[in-house]
């Protein structure tokens, strides 16, 4: 620049200020989102001229402008405003999200795309959705939001992870969790890895076309987690804290009876004629009753094992970034105490997101994410502990002392056996006769004798003895670092690799003592401590390609990928554990202490390539490949080809469509394979020989795996035909998806001769199919600028059939549950995986044959009339009515359908949400009657089947007990919940800006505030499903219920600040 | 900046593509990776183990040497088809042990190069189809490493002749020819093979073979070390184990824990099992009764085999029973073999008897009179006798009945001949579709 330049310029701009000094004046004032943050870098054009501004870092701006002139703002993703300026000085301005946009970003695999373009089926939940609701963990906020994705609270303990299941099961043994993937890494574990706070968005990935990038890991679906990162601008402060305190749903079970109550039972039903006692001792028969009624200090086992729980939590991050380098930052603490005593879960994360521009080409980055957890688990069986008589206080006060020394007494008068004989064994420092008891002493239940002398139910020591001597915990950390470097070719063109590493660390532990035992026998100690380490290191380097040209708009991925797993961990099994104040391992003995260790390396590596291309915004196609090896397999079969293809189009851009009705048709379609690994092991496919001690030293013992060359990928091909549809500009929007999923080349462990040294061997053989619809529909209700309200609902089916198993025609039937209760599970050909099998009743064997009522202390006799289904005259329960014997089909745990309903509604400063939950039509095999009902003492008289034969004599119709595969534990497994509840308040921010906080709200929120079940339900929580008893064999085995954790209802305040 | 990302990007290319997908794990090992197979010797050792306590209950407790009380236990007793409730806690475990055995020997015989591990593998080997011929009759036949499943006539069941003539045979004559006399660690030995050849033989009712074999164990005997003891009680019990009379032996330690999970064998006899408290069958008591009434005073033996208060056997005491082994040949069994054949080899009955001496004389009782005991059917009585008394709880019985056609006579009671074997795992037949089958009355 010259000189005279210079003064050119610098005269224009005197003009221009003198020109505007005239009439002009500023107009300054703040731009705000519809949650009252402010927007950076908002656009303001003075209209019709080219006067400009934008806010600033706090959504502040100020424009010179003339009276009668209009100021436009826009941002990217709100809506245009367009205000006439009549003289204001300060004008502040409420930007609404533009709800019509469909060009809302999504992250698919390996990049993102546009919304209107998308041909799969992918759900998507923004960070806010996640965040409004405040769930302690990302699974509880997903419940009932998406079609297509089941998730089941099957534990219901703090801590413990739900079933998420998306779409069919894809696998017969394996498990049905999703791959997750955090911000492209993933990781090896479940959404409970990352805090719900650092959300920005939730991707669910249904359908095999777009799951497909990920090949032999996408079966069960993929989430693809992003978290948020920072903007450029001053640093941002967000501080969320909430506090909820729970208790369980459901205050009172009917079939949990306490002493007082039995007693009652018992007279009134011998005054009625329900019960028979004629053939009772009178003296004995009084004694019974007397003992029910007078027991001191009876405490209702209910009452004592359930308490009232809390949760608090505490979240701090802050953001921000210069041009160059942003960042996040978040730390966090969450505390729970349970719902049962001894259930806790504490945990304490931390994430850091920086992202940097070095230069104009390079791009770099790393994620961290780490956390720490302590879980802290009912060290026994609820089913067990809710069993026990509740005929005797917790801890023993001097009256309970004085009360079983004098029932003893009363029962040897009458002839009856002493309380000490027999069950009180050994000569352990704890184990007291009744008669040298002291208060505080737990009462067990021997102590009141056994349905035979006295009052207690069995021999057992009682339930806070059997928990006090248990002690089960789970600590985990976890930590998940990934780097990225990007370069850019030219523009359109990227190249970027990522090198990251997870390494998740987890102790499970359980110790139970002498004392549990009421016989002290050394053999029912335990001491386990199981060690392991799983880790794994990614490398990923992806070519990227984007360019519109004209109407042509290409992207185009391509990549490969190598993982490596590694999982190392020693588990030590301990018995005879001596009586202790100390438990270490050093104090038993070294042959009582099995050690097992775990070294295994699997590899991974892939490539892939998917294009996208749009023709015009109205005709979509994606094709892609992704080709995976993995290690686990056999040397013939460790690579396999993942192909996928979808299309879609985008009717209502037709030039010739011409519709206000109807605002968006969009039909798509697409099909594609997946693959999965099941649950095969890192060697299976090796034949290997175990070490193990011998007589003579090392021995190598015969390989617990036949080697198979040939043992490869289940595969999974799907097909889905979707149409989204949008009425009224867009206002109400409709998703409907049907598929259909054939998975084939099934995992299966096949029965096998015991010659070749194994009861049974992998062989992909079998094939399952599966169909679906899936329904979404939603609705910008009102919107108007100070209320609003969207509501959404879903609705999801899924069928599934098994149409080949190889050379069987069904796999072994298997009886899974509690001690042999359990149903027959059967997977055959031609029906559904893990159909319940069992023997149908007609009714309970009348009270009036209850042999003795006081043995019985309750309800029934136990025994169930059953069907002689094809009237041989014998009753078998190994076969079906088909194959000549009596089972039928008794349930299926799998709902008919599940749906959930969603509205978010805010006016003014307040806002008011909720969600629905609820699924219909599944069953559960509900163990917990059976040992509640007091069952056990249960016996009818002989003159009930004099002959012996198992036929009711005086009926002549059979019965059995209902410890055996009977439909009477079949129960409704169906419900619905009100998951979430919410009222928030955002406190003005005039207010609050003054003191330099830009949003602060407080909220109440409720969860499971209502939750209904079905009639014939009778336990804490019908989305319970036992899964860890010693057995279980995967979805062939799943829908039996035993002393599931209770449903749990919270209330929460909580409070959010942004500064 | 280029370079350096293009570096960068070699570089770990590099790291990853060295990765291959044929991955091992360090702490196992397989056939392929291994050069000393004596690790797979010792496993085949290990599974016998596991079959010992199921042979122990045939042994006895099916015969008229102990009983079952509680239900369904004394299925044992009833020589019926119900016997398959049994199952689980016997026969399956015992077969599964013994093909466990098996594999591990095929493995050696297959891949090592030492030949004193082939020749132990292979009497234990022959061992274990022995075991499973005389439970089950015919047997499927496993001689590889790495069977494959593809052919399902690999699993039918081969005629019990073919197994001894194929299999059994040959594999103790191969472990004559290469292992040593001299016993080592009670490990297998040229002596327990040709013991077992003999043993073998006498089942066969190849007596001429027997003998021959017999004798040169019983000449070679005390090169090996091997003599009877002075006293019978010291041949059992811990502190007995590897004592000068034992010829082979499953060893057996408490710190090493076999695959079969329930009572063990000196649990059952010695009434500590609730299935049987009282397992002592009056029958055995009646036979010493007998004996000492013939033989001059209390047999020796009848302390060591029988507690009649408590009407169980202390002969593996409690204290140190998980450290018991488990005498599978043992020299007085071979002289009493060796007598056997010789009579029925038509030798003289003096120079028969004269074998029995030194047993007899042991267990306090008077020699056999070959002036009375004249005929060769006395003399076979006489041994036969003298077997189940000194051989009770060792899991002889009643093999031996079955062996010696004797079932009907000495169990009093006619027995179909179908229940002299013991029926196949239910299991086995539903794993491979009926190509296994169930012997017949079960």
């Amino acid at each position: 620049m010259n000189f005279l330049t210079k003064l050119t310029l610098l005269g224009l701009l005197f003009v221009n200020i003198s020109l505007f000094a005239q009439d002009n004046f500023t107009v300054s004032g703040t731009v705000i989102d519809s949650e009252n943050q402010p927007i950076p870098g908002v656009n303001i054009v003075v209209l019709n001229t080219t006067r400009g501004a934008q806010t600033d870092f706090d959504g502040n701006y100020s424009i010179d402008v003339a009276s009668g002139e209009s100021l436009q703002f826009s941002y990217i993703g709100f809506a245009t405003q367009i205000i006439e300026i009549i003289g204001q000085r300060s004008l502040n301005i409420t930007l609404q999200e533009d709800t019509s946009q469909l060009d809302e970003v999504v992250v698919i695999g390996y990049g993102t795309r546009k919304k209107s373009s998308l041909t799969g089926a992918v759900a998507k939940v923004s960070g806010s959705d996640i965040a409004a609701i405040q769930a302690t963990r990302v699974d509880d906020a997903l419940g009932g939001k998406l079609s297509g994705v089941l998730i089941q609270q099957q534990d219901g303990a703090p801590g413990a992870d739900p079933k998420i299941q998306i779409r069919a099961a894809s696998s017969i043994n394996g498990n049905s969790d999703p791959l997750i993937v955090v911000d492209g890494y993933p990781i090896s574990g479940s959404l409970a890895t990352v805090n719900p706070n650092d959300i920005e968005s939730l991707e669910v990935l249904k359908d095999a076309a777009s799951a497909a990038i990920y090949g032999s890991r996408g079966a069960n679906g993929v989430i693809l987690v992003t978290t948020k990162k920072g903007k450029s601008g001053k640093p941002t402060f967000s501080f969320n804290t909430f506090y909820s305190t729970s208790s369980r749903y459901l205050k009172d079970n009917e079939m949990l009876k306490t002493s007082g109550e039995w007693a009652n039972i018992l007279e009134n039903g011998i005054a009625d004629g329900t019960y028979d006692v004629s053939e009772l001792d009178p003296a004995f028969l009084n004694y019974k009753i007397d003992a029910y009624r007078n027991s001191p200090d009876v405490v209702a086992v209910e009452d004592w094992l359930f308490q009232s729980g809390y949760t608090q939590n505490y979240d701090f991050s802050m953001s921000g970034g210069t041009d160059d380098v942003n960042y996040f930052a978040s730390v966090g603490y969450q505390d729970t105490e349970g719902i049962v005593i001894t259930q806790g879960f504490e945990r304490a994360n931390a994430r850091l997101n920086i992202d940097a521009k070095l230069g104009d080409k390079f791009k770099t980055g790393v994620n961290f994410n780490g956390f720490t957890s302590n879980r802290d688990i009912v060290g026994h069986d609820m089913r067990d502990l809710l069993r026990a008589y509740s005929v005797h206080p917790i801890y023993h006060t001097e009256q309970s002392i004085a009360f079983v020394q004098q029932l003893d007494q009363q029962a040897q008068a009458l002839g009856l056996a002493a309380f000490d004989d027999g069950y009180r064994g050994g000569d352990a420092p704890f184990n007291n006769s009744i008669y040298t008891l002291e208060p505080g002493d737990t009462a067990q239940d021997w102590h009141y004798g056994r349905s035979g002398n006295g009052i207690g139910g069995s021999g057992d020591a009682g339930p806070a003895t059997k928990l006090d001597n248990t002690n089960r915990y789970q600590k985990t950390y976890f930590a998940n670092v990934s780097t990225y470097l990007q370069f850019q070719i030219i523009e359109g063109l990227n190249i970027k690799t990522v090198f990251g590493a997870d390494m998740r660390d987890t102790q499970d532990y359980f110790w139970r003592g002498l004392e549990f035992d009421s016989r002290a026998r050394t053999n029912q100690t335990a001491l386990d401590q199981v060690d392991l380490k799983s880790s794994s290191i990614l490398s990923e380097t992806t070519l990227n390609y984007a360019k519109q040209i004209g109407k042509h708009d290409i992207s185009a991925v391509a990549g490969f990928e190598f993982q490596n797993f590694y999982n190392n961990g020693t588990s030590l099994n301990g018995s005879n554990v001596p009586f202790s104040d100390i438990i270490n391992f050093n104090l038993l003995n070294p042959a009582d202490i099995q050690v097992n260790e775990r070294k295994e390396t699997i590899h991974r590596r892939s490539v892939f390539g998917r294009i996208n291309y749009a023709y015009d915004s109205r005709y979509l196609i994606s094709v892609s490949l992704r080709r995976d090896g993995d290690s686990r397999f056999g040397a013939n079969n460790r690579f396999e080809n993942f192909p996928a293809l979808s299309v879609g189009w985008n009717i209502h851009n037709e030039s010739w469509y011409n519709s206000d009705a109807v605002s968006l048709i969009k039909p798509r379609f697409s099909t594609g394979s997946l693959g999965t690994t099941s649950d095969l092991g890192a060697y299976s496919s090796l034949s290997l020989l175990n070490p193990q001690p011998t007589f003579f030293g090392v021995g190598f013992l015969i390989p617990s795996d036949v080697a198979n060359p040939n043992l490869t990928w289940q595969t999974n091909t799907e097909t889905n035909y979707g149409i989204d549809l949008g009425f009224l500009k867009n206002r109400i929007r409709l998703g409907v998806d049907y598929y259909t999923s054939d998975i084939e080349n099934i995992l299966i462990n096949q029965s096998v001769s015991e010659v070749l040294g194994t009861t049974s061997i992998r062989l992909n053989s079998g094939d399952v199919r599966s169909k679906g619809l899936e329904l979404e529909l939603s609705a910008i209700a009102i919107q108007k600028d100070d209320f609003k309200w969207d509501i959404s609902g879903n609705f999801s089916t899924v069928k599934t059939e098994i149409t080949d198993l190889g050379d069987l025609e069904e796999l072994p039937a298997v009886i899974y549950g509690q001690s042999g209760r359990g149903p027959v599970f059967r997977n055959y050909v031609g029906g559904e995986i893990g159909e319940m099998w069992g023997l149908e009743t007609i009714g309970q064997v009348e009270d009036s044959f209850i042999a003795d009522p006081t043995r019985v202390v309750g309800l029934n006799s136990s025994e169930y009339y059953v069907v002689d289904q094809n009237g041989d005259g014998v009753i078998d329960r190994t076969r079906t009515v088909e194959e000549g014997g009596d089972l039928v089909k008794i349930g299926q745990n799998t709902p008919d359908f599940y749906y959930g309903l969603n509205s978010q509604m805010s006016y003014k400063l307040f806002d008011f949400s909720f969600q629905f939950q609820g699924a219909e039509g599944g069953d559960v095999f509900n163990i917990d009657p059976i040992y509640w009902q007091s069952e056990f003492g249960g016996r009818v008289r002989d003159s009930f089947d004099a002959n012996d034969d198992g036929i009711a004599d005086h009926n002549g119709l059979f019965y059995t007990q209902s410890r055996n595969q009977l439909d009477a534990q079949i129960q409704d497994a169906s419900y619905l919940a009100l998951r979430n509840l919410t009222i928030g308040y955002t406190i003005n921010p005039d207010l609050t800006n003054t003191i330099g906080i830009s949003r602060a709200r407080i909220y109440v929120a409720a969860t499971n505030l209502l939750y209904l079940w079905g009639d014939n339900y009778t336990s804490f929580n019908p989305e319970g499903v036992e899964t860890t008893n010693t057995g279980y064999l995967g979805p062939t085995t799943y829908g039996v219920q035993v002393g599931a954790s209770p449903i749990v209802r919270s209330y929460t305040f909580g409070l959010s600040v942004n500064f | 900046m280029k370079t350096v990302y293009k570096l960068l990007l070699g570089s770990l290319l590099l790291i990853t593509a060295c990765e291959d997908l044929d991955q091992v794990p360090p702490n196992f090992a397989s056939s392929d990776s291994l050069d000393d197979f004596e690790g797979v010797v010792n496993a085949a050792y290990f599974y016998h183990v596991g079959a010992v306590t199921p042979w122990a209950v045939m042994g006895d407790f099916r015969a008229d040497n102990a009983i079952m009380d509680e239900e369904p236990y004394p299925e044992f007793d009833r020589y019926g088809p119900d016997l398959t409730v049994m199952e689980d806690q016997f026969f399956r475990p015992f077969y599964s042990q013994l093909y466990k055995a098996i594999l591990s020997t095929n493995n050696v015989i297959e891949n090592s190069t030492d030949v004193s591990d082939i020749g132990e593998a292979k009497f234990l080997r022959a061992l274990a189809y022995f075991k499973l011929v005389l439970v089950f009759g015919d047997v499927p036949v496993n001689l590889v490493a790495a069977p494959t499943t593809d052919d399902p006539t690999f699993f039918e069941r081969q005629p019990a002749a073919e197994v001894y003539n194929n299999v059994i045979i040959p594999d103790l004559q191969d472990a004559i020819a290469v292992l040593d006399t001299e016993i080592v660690n009670g490990r297998a030995s040229s002596l327990a093979a040709q013991a077992l050849l003999g043993k073998v033989y006498m089942f066969r009712g190849e007596f001429v073979n027997a003998e021959s074999q017999l004798a040169s164990v019983l000449s070679g005997a005390s090169a090996a070390g091997i003599s009877l003891q002075a006293n019978y009680a010291d041949i059992f019990g811990e502190l007995n184990d590897q004592n000068s009379e034992v010829i082979f032996a499953s060893q057996i330690s408490s710190s090493v824990v076999d695959e079969y999970e329930d009572s063990e064998f000196w649990s059952w006899y010695g009434g500590l099992d609730t299935k049987s408290l009282m397992p002592l069958d009056p029958d055995l008591i009646a036979a010493f009764d007998a004996s000492d009434a013939s033989g001059g005073g209390t047999d020796l033996r009848r302390a060591v085999n029988l507690d009649e208060t408590l009407m169980a056997s202390p002969k593996y005491p409690q204290t140190g029973g998980p450290e018991h082994d488990w005498i599978e040949l043992r020299l007085a069994d071979v002289i009493l073999l060796y007598a056997e054949a010789l009579n029925e080899n038509g030798a003289s009955a003096e120079s028969v008897l004269d074998l029995l001496d030194p047993i007899r004389t042991r267990a306090g009782l008077t020699v056999l009179d070959h002036t009375v005991l004249n005929t060769q059917a006395l003399v076979r009585q006489a041994i036969y006798d003298e077997r189940r008394l000194e051989l009770a709880f060792e899991g002889h019985r009643w093999f031996d009945l079955v062996r010696t056609g004797t079932v009907d006579t000495e169990m009093g009671e006619t027995i179909n001949i179908n229940y002299h074997l013991f029926p196949v795992p239910i299991s086995e037949i539903l794993a491979t579709n009926n190509v296994i089958t169930q012997n017949p009355g079960y």
